[in-house]
């Protein structure tokens, strides 16, 4: 960190004049100071840290123009629509398991082996998530209850975020999935809950389901779809719809669930678009139906008797 | 499934639903197209019961009543509240993501106004703010969960992060920071806090309206009771105190204040304390205290003593004699506390055990 000498006749630095540019101020910066003792001695502490930062952004408007507002972790808080080649390549969703303990059901997702492990091919990947993201956009539209099941803690947050994409209708477990949510649901929530709410979810969609083979044992007897990423040691006939990538890397699963719960999200857009189109429609029927009602009574009749407006059927 | 195709097209034809039809129907899953009574349109919900069943007619026989699960009915029903529903443990995991929230919400906040990350040295200063949370019992009536040692672990760490950036922000002063911070934790805090906080804190000795302290002291089997009063010094000086030298001003070196020195009186069950402990040990012991604290001469102390023996009686004696320094001057503690004055000695005479002549001692080994 340099020191940059004022020069009076540069405005941006005649403005910053009047703060406490004193000659000691990187020494202030950098030195131990004793403790603070009271609040103004907290409150200078304050300003020589927000001189720093007020110097930065005078000379901000010097520097090169910041086009990318690009944050570490913008994969989890805004991922994108759309999964790429590249992007799932960096995420390093082609690494595999041992290929020692390779399905023989995965083959058909499988690239090749390199350095005792088998890579999985993305060209398979790119249109089974795509798929995937339809049944979820499906899914969402038809009013269905979805449950993002992530069960690691690298991955707790990604689940969590997903849920919250998808509003009232996402659900996320973060921690072990208990045995029985599904098939014993009258003793794990109650007769009063069973009976009142929605129990059985309507799309399950695992990111580790060798630790939640639970989950989907019971999804199958309960008849509910899943999604799941499936590795190379798992069979991926085990769900309904499999993607086959790597279920170890957090970055991969933040890529996969955010392509995921944004199809569920346009899924949510849709059925409000939907609704709100056929409200309208309603609406309008309505008012014409009460128009045409007004104006067949002003109307004059044949025979003068007084017009039965409650009679069903309009003669136009 | 034909019949209801040919009632839907027949509905069709009527000018209101015309509309209501013209969506492009989304692909859903064949095991999600189950046809039941509830007739199955992008929408249907809209309809009213009445007009379904215009529609439709009583085609499908009445639905058996019962527990038995149906799928379809649980379409009527809600969404669950929580989105943790399906851990099993709604809200004790939406607490901890609230409290997770909080602590990034906040975490942006103070390092919005520079307070974070805080260097050592105001790390330092920072005010204690100790708190005591809800015991693993009360947070199981909270969180509707059995609060095993790692579930309340988890919660804890998190609250004590919280109350990290609670302190800081009381420290640095500002105020409603402080205030949304400490809504939060105080649902977590127990009730018992100040219960809990103020334990092993001795309550202070007032002193009474004559200017007495009354304490308590005891040793092995001895207790005492001490009572401590400050002697009234006279300011009247001694032919002692005259030097005759200076007087006259004959003499080179500087003039020197005269030390007022009191003389003290300590009566240990009205006796004094020299008939009463023969013994210059225990005599010792029980100015020891004053000695240390340099107030040898400036109270008087008066003092009932019962129970044990010289040793015991001298050390329940001197501990209260202790305290009562303690309660005239508070700076003295530093010092008494050092000297250990101020400790009840929990030494007490050990029982005697089977098998062993006394407390220890063993018989004699014999080999054979």
């Amino acid at each position: 960190m340099y020191f940059l000498r004022p020069r009076p006749s540069n405005p941006v630095w005649s403005s910053l004049k009047s703060q406490k540019f004193s000659k000691n101020w990187c020494r202030q910066l950098s030195q131990v100071q004793g403790p603070l003792e009271t609040e103004d001695d907290w409150t200078d502490f304050q300003q020589t840290r927000t001189s720093l930062k007020t110097l930065t952004d005078a000379m901000s408007q010097y520097g090169s123009e910041q086009t990318s507002q690009w944050s570490l972790r913008d994969s989890l808080h805004r991922p994108a629509k759309d999964a790429t080649l590249s992007a799932l390549l960096a995420s390093g969703a082609h690494f595999g398991h041992a290929a020692s303990r390779m399905n023989p059901n995965f083959l058909p997702y499988a690239y090749g082996t390199r350095a005792g492990i088998t890579l999985i091919d993305l060209d398979h990947t790119l249109p089974l998530l795509r798929r995937a993201a339809k049944v979820v956009r499906a899914v969402a539209a038809n009013d269905g209850q979805i449950v993002f099941i992530g069960t690691r803690p690298d991955i707790r947050p990604v689940v969590q975020r997903a849920a919250q994409r998808l509003g009232s209708q996402g659900f996320h477990v973060g921690d072990r999935w208990l045995p029985g949510t599904l098939t014993n649901k009258w003793q794990m929530f109650g007769h009063e809950t069973v009976r009142s709410k929605r129990i059985i979810p309507d799309l399950v969609i695992l990111l580790n389901p060798i630790q939640n083979m639970n989950a989907i044992q019971e999804c199958a007897l309960s008849n509910v779809p899943t999604i799941a990423i499936v590795d190379s040691n798992v069979d991926p006939r085990i769900v309904m719809y499999p993607i086959p990538a790597n279920d170890e890397s957090p970055r991969t699963a933040e890529i996969i669930t955010g392509v995921l719960s944004i199809a569920g999200r346009e899924g949510i857009a849709i059925r409000e678009a939907e609704l709100q189109r056929m409200r309208l429609a309603v609406d309008t029927a309505w008012e014409d139906f009460h128009k045409m009602h007004e104006l067949q009574g002003e109307r004059p009749t044949e025979d003068g008797r007084p017009r039965d407006l409650n009679a069903v059927g309009f003669d136009y | 499934m034909n019949i209801l195709r040919s009632q839907i097209c027949s509905v069709l034809r009527r000018p209101l639903y015309r509309q209501l039809t013209t969506t492009a129907r989304p692909f859903v899953p064949p095991a999600q197209l189950v046809f039941h009574d509830n007739l199955y349109v992008p929408g249907a919900k809209e309809l009213d019961d009445s007009t379904v069943e215009a529609l439709v007619g009583e085609t499908n026989e009445q639905e058996p009543e019962g527990d038995e699960e149906d799928p379809d009915d649980d379409r009527d029903k809600p969404h669950p509240d929580s989105p943790n529903f399906y851990t099993g443990r709604p809200s004790y995991y939406d607490n901890i993501i609230e409290l997770q929230n909080a602590i990034s919400r906040t975490r942006g906040t103070l390092q919005r106004l520079h307070l974070l990350p805080l260097p050592e040295f105001a790390r330092k200063s920072l005010q204690p703010m100790p708190t005591v949370w809800k015991t693993p019992e009360e947070m199981t009536t909270d969180f509707e969960t059995n609060m095993t040692i790692s579930r309340y672990r988890r919660v804890t760490t998190l609250l004590n992060e919280l109350n990290e950036y609670l302190r800081i922000a009381t420290t640095a002063g500002y105020a409603d920071v402080a205030d949304r911070i400490g809504s939060i934790i105080s649902i977590f805090e127990s009730g018992k806090k100040e219960a809990f906080l103020s334990r092993g804190i001795r309550k202070p000795v007032l002193l009474d309206q004559h200017g007495r302290s009354y304490t308590f002291g005891k040793r092995k089997t001895s207790a005492a009771r001490v009572w401590m009063i400050p002697v009234k010094s006279s300011t009247h000086e001694t032919i002692s105190d005259v030097n005759v030298e200076e007087v006259f001003g004959l003499s080179n070196e500087p003039k020197r204040s005269p030390v007022n020195v009191t003389v003290s009186t300590i009566l240990v069950n009205n006796i004094p304390i020299a008939e009463y402990f023969p013994q210059p040990v225990d005599r010792e012991r029980i100015v020891r205290p004053l000695k240390i604290a340099g107030v040898l001469g400036k109270y008087n102390v008066f003092t009932l003593v019962r129970g044990g023996g010289t040793t015991g009686q001298s050390g329940a004696i001197a501990h209260g004699i202790a305290k009562g320094i303690f309660a005239h001057e508070p700076e003295t503690g530093v010092v008494l506390k050092r000297a250990k004055l101020l400790r009840r000695d929990p030494r007490m005479v050990e029982r005697k055990k089977t098998g062993l002549a006394k407390a220890r001692k063993r018989y004699t080994w014999v080999k054979r």
